[in-house]
């Protein structure tokens, strides 16, 4: 099976910037049921966000495992956030997220976009 | 007009940019440009659901954030989607014939975008994009700057000492322009800007329509009452409740916003504010209705929740208390490296000893205050340790004096990273103060204050204590400012709230304690008069209804008064998380009575009651500390009130024994057959 992950930068000086990657390509990793991409400002992250300084070199990652997107917090300086009624709220760990759904890495909002 | 080109947006963007330091040009950019334009597109449509400029372009600088000093990039480039959206622009541009897009093409291009941070903040503030896109579309000024001519008469009841200003008349015939003639009733409020009035809109054919409540006041406040509203209020309003039907008249030239309260079955009825019932008729029947009529009708989706709340007190009273600090702004290279430091996030045990050390003259540094408001009358800056709705976001007040507040220079829910500033006053200063405006007849100085045979614990000395202990409460939805202003009262008895501008969630018996102040220093002292031996007298009566004992009185006045305090405390006993856990509610009461004393509206023998309530407030919290000593075997063993301010036992014990109150009683009600022998 082929899977794809397209995320678009919401905020920023990137803001409208779109990444797609897929397995295809080789992109990410995978291993097992779990295809991972890794955010974060090191050059070889999979999403590479190199114009915001408050984004630690292997920041977050995005996972999925077979039946869902998991968003997972790299213990990151500034944090990563998702937006719960108006207000941020940060990320402890691993959670879920839905395409659609706004996170913020660092300074720099982002989503997942849905996949036909 | 001239019309504005792209050029003049792509400027004013450009400085938006710059001054937030994001050094890009987003979509962000360019919307808070187009709204800058005096009269412009934006503006006006925005108008038409009662957003201001000011107020959106706030919203979304809190949402991007300023950038760091450090860049990574050279230049000023444009983002992706807005590389996006002035293509968009153009395209409607040369759909048009023009070759060059303009103003609205490009208001209609970020809102046919909707994908930006600024329809996201929109969004969030409530506003319909659909709407505001056809209108971008189709939208042409009118030169309708004068308001249609409205007749304004004045009812019976209205108290014509004090006319209406100018600025406030302005409003409110923008906001009945749809009638031709209003009749203002009376008056609820007035205190600074906000004015409160009840307000008959008469039609053509001369039918009057249903009285509403017009508020009026500063336009942040009046939208930011319509955001809590729509957040708190809208879906937990009982059948017969104040509602706002219409969007806030918020016109782009003036300061003020204004809003207007239905009140829903209301049939032909003025209401007045129970704090007019009580000056005319007193305060007879009061507690009943208040019980039957307030409580029972709301209770179910407001103080009822009762969802368990165990939280520090500080995080839900310290903001009702004078700043932490009052600050002179000074120099960056006047900080040294003995300056105090104030850094959030903080230790409040630290933070705590540091600021009782501070003097006047001292050099503090802020880092990571959070911006409440620039007020531009005043020149002051207040500052606090967060943002947003919660009582503890609004903690740990700061004001800073003599910065540069032009306009734009801070946005509200703006982080500012440091801040040097030499100290002016400290929180006991202010509250010092405002005890010595009392002409206290006794020493402020002592632990004790002096009341009639006994004492009570000095507020002054002990505020610090209460807000540092740990309460297990519940939290619900709170109105957030009750008092006999807020509470509105028909002819047949029915209670509407209104003024929901500091509606959240929190501590349940937040409201019923102000509301009892707001009853012993708004209604009962200026019934009776200002002296400090009638504040002492009206304290006996609350300490015999704190242990509740009978009351008699000879004075009719005094009996009516203290009916209408123990109806509020019949209500505090079914809010009690615990029931036999009063502290929870005195150390509520201890809070909101201190704060009152500050506050220049309160009548001079209000204020000095309520210094006293303070006192005996926080002597009741430390009995209640007291009782969990003598029923555990180890007598040193700490209560609830944290290590390091307990109040050594001799202290306590010597206390406020009214003349009808033996000491038994009150151990009796605590559940102690005897009160252990002082071994001190």
């Amino acid at each position: 099976m082929i899977l794809r992950l397209e995320i678009t930068i919401m905020s920023g000086v990137d803001d409208g910037l779109h990444f797609n990657h897929s397995t295809e390509n080789g992109d990410g990793q995978l291993d097992d049921q779990r295809w991972t991409i890794s955010i974060g400002r090191r050059e070889d992250s999979d999403i590479c966000l190199r114009h915001d300084v408050f984004v630690s070199r292997q920041h977050a990652l995005i996972y999925w495992d077979g039946y869902r997107w998991w968003l997972q917090d790299c213990n990151s300086t500034n944090g990563t956030f998702t937006e719960i009624r108006g207000a941020d709220e940060r990320v402890s760990g691993t959670i879920p997220i839905n395409p659609g759904e706004l996170f913020r890495v660092g300074r720099t909002w982002m989503r997942i976009e849905p996949t036909e | 007009m001239p019309a504005i080109t792209l050029r003049d947006i792509l400027i004013n963007a450009r400085q938006e940019t710059v001054q937030m330091r994001h050094f890009y040009i987003g979509v962000e950019h360019l919307f808070i440009a187009l709204l800058q334009i005096q009269g412009g597109l934006a503006s006006s449509i925005l108008q038409g659901q009662g957003l201001t400029p000011d107020y959106v372009i706030e919203a979304i600088r809190r949402k991007a954030g300023r950038g760091s000093p450090q860049r990574l990039w050279v230049g000023i480039p444009d983002t992706p989607r807005a590389v996006l959206v002035l293509d968009i622009a153009k395209e409607f541009a040369l759909e048009a014939g023009r070759d060059e897009a303009g103003e609205r093409d490009l208001l209609r291009a970020i809102l046919e975008e909707n994908d930006n941070l600024a329809t996201r903040t929109l969004r969030t503030l409530g506003a319909d994009i659909a709407a505001l896109t056809e209108a971008a579309r189709v939208y042409t000024p009118t030169t309708e700057a004068q308001p249609p001519d409205l007749a304004v008469s004045f009812g019976a009841a209205f108290d014509r000492s004090e006319a209406i200003e100018r600025e406030h008349l302005f409003i409110l015939r923008r906001m009945f322009a749809s009638y031709p003639k209003i009749r203002i009733e009376r008056r609820l409020t007035g205190f600074r800007k906000a004015l409160i009035l009840v307000v008959t809109p008469i039609q053509a054919d001369e039918r009057e329509a249903a009285s509403v409540v017009a508020k009026i006041d500063l336009a942040d406040n009046i939208l930011d009452e319509v955001q809590r509203y729509e957040q708190h209020v809208k879906s937990a309003l009982p059948l017969q409740a104040a509602r706002l039907e219409d969007p806030p008249t918020a016109p782009e030239v003036s300061e003020l916003a204004g809003i207007k309260y239905t009140l829903v079955a209301n049939s032909g009825i003025t209401p007045q504010d129970l704090r007019n019932r009580v000056r005319d008729q007193g305060l007879d029947g009061l507690g009943r209705l208040l019980k039957q009529e307030l409580y029972a009708r709301f209770s179910k989706n407001w103080w009822h929740q009762n969802r368990l709340f165990r939280f520090q007190v500080w995080m839900e009273y310290d903001w009702l208390l004078p700043p932490i600090l009052i600050l002179d702004a000074a120099d960056e290279s006047e900080s040294s490296r003995n300056a105090c430091v104030l850094h959030i996030p903080f230790n409040r045990a630290r933070v705590k000893t540091r600021l009782k050390e501070l003097e006047f003259g001292d050099t503090v540094i802020l880092e990571n205050f959070v911006v409440q408001r620039a007020d531009h009358h005043t020149n002051v800056l207040k500052l606090a340790i967060g943002y947003g709705d919660e009582a503890d976001k609004r903690a740990y007040k700061v004001d800073v004096r003599g910065l540069n507040l032009t306009k734009g220079h801070f946005y509200r829910g703006e982080v500012i990273e440091r801040l040097v500033g030499r100290v002016w006053k400290t929180r006991h200063d202010i509250l010092v103060e405002s005890a010595l405006s009392l002409q206290p007849d006794f020493d402020l100085r002592g632990r004790w204050i002096p009341s009639g045979k006994s004492r009570v614990l000095n507020p002054l000395n002990t505020y610090d204590d209460l807000l540092d202990r740990h309460i297990n409460g519940s939290q619900s939805k709170i109105h957030g400012d009750l008092h006999l202003g807020n509470v509105l009262i028909g002819p047949n008895g029915s209670m509407w709230l209104i003024d929901f501008g500091h509606t959240r969630d929190g501590h349940t018996l937040f409201d019923w304690a102000s509301f009892e102040v707001s009853i012993l220093g708004d209604a009962v002292m200026p019934s009776l008069d200002e002296s400090w031996d009638t504040a002492r007298l009206i304290l006996q009566y609350i300490v015999a209804l704190n242990t509740r004992t009978p009351i008699s009185s000879s004075d009719s006045r005094i009996r009516v008064a203290m009916e209408t305090i123990e109806a509020i405390r019949d209500i505090v006993q079914e809010c009690l998380t615990d029931e036999t856990r009063w502290d929870e509610y005195y150390t509520a009461l201890a809070l909101c009575a201190l704060r009152a004393i500050t506050w220049d509206t309160m009548s001079l023998g209000g204020r000095r009651l309520m210094f006293l309530l303070a006192g005996l407030m926080a002597l009741e919290v430390n009995y209640a500390a007291l009782v969990p000593e003598t029923l555990t075997p180890s007598p040193d063993e700490d209560g609830p009130i944290s290590p390091g301010t307990s109040t050594p036992k001799t202290d306590v014990i010597d206390d406020l024994t009214p003349d009808h109150q033996s000491r038994p009683d009150i151990l009796k009600r605590r559940g102690i057959d005897s009160w252990p022998d002082d071994k001190h």
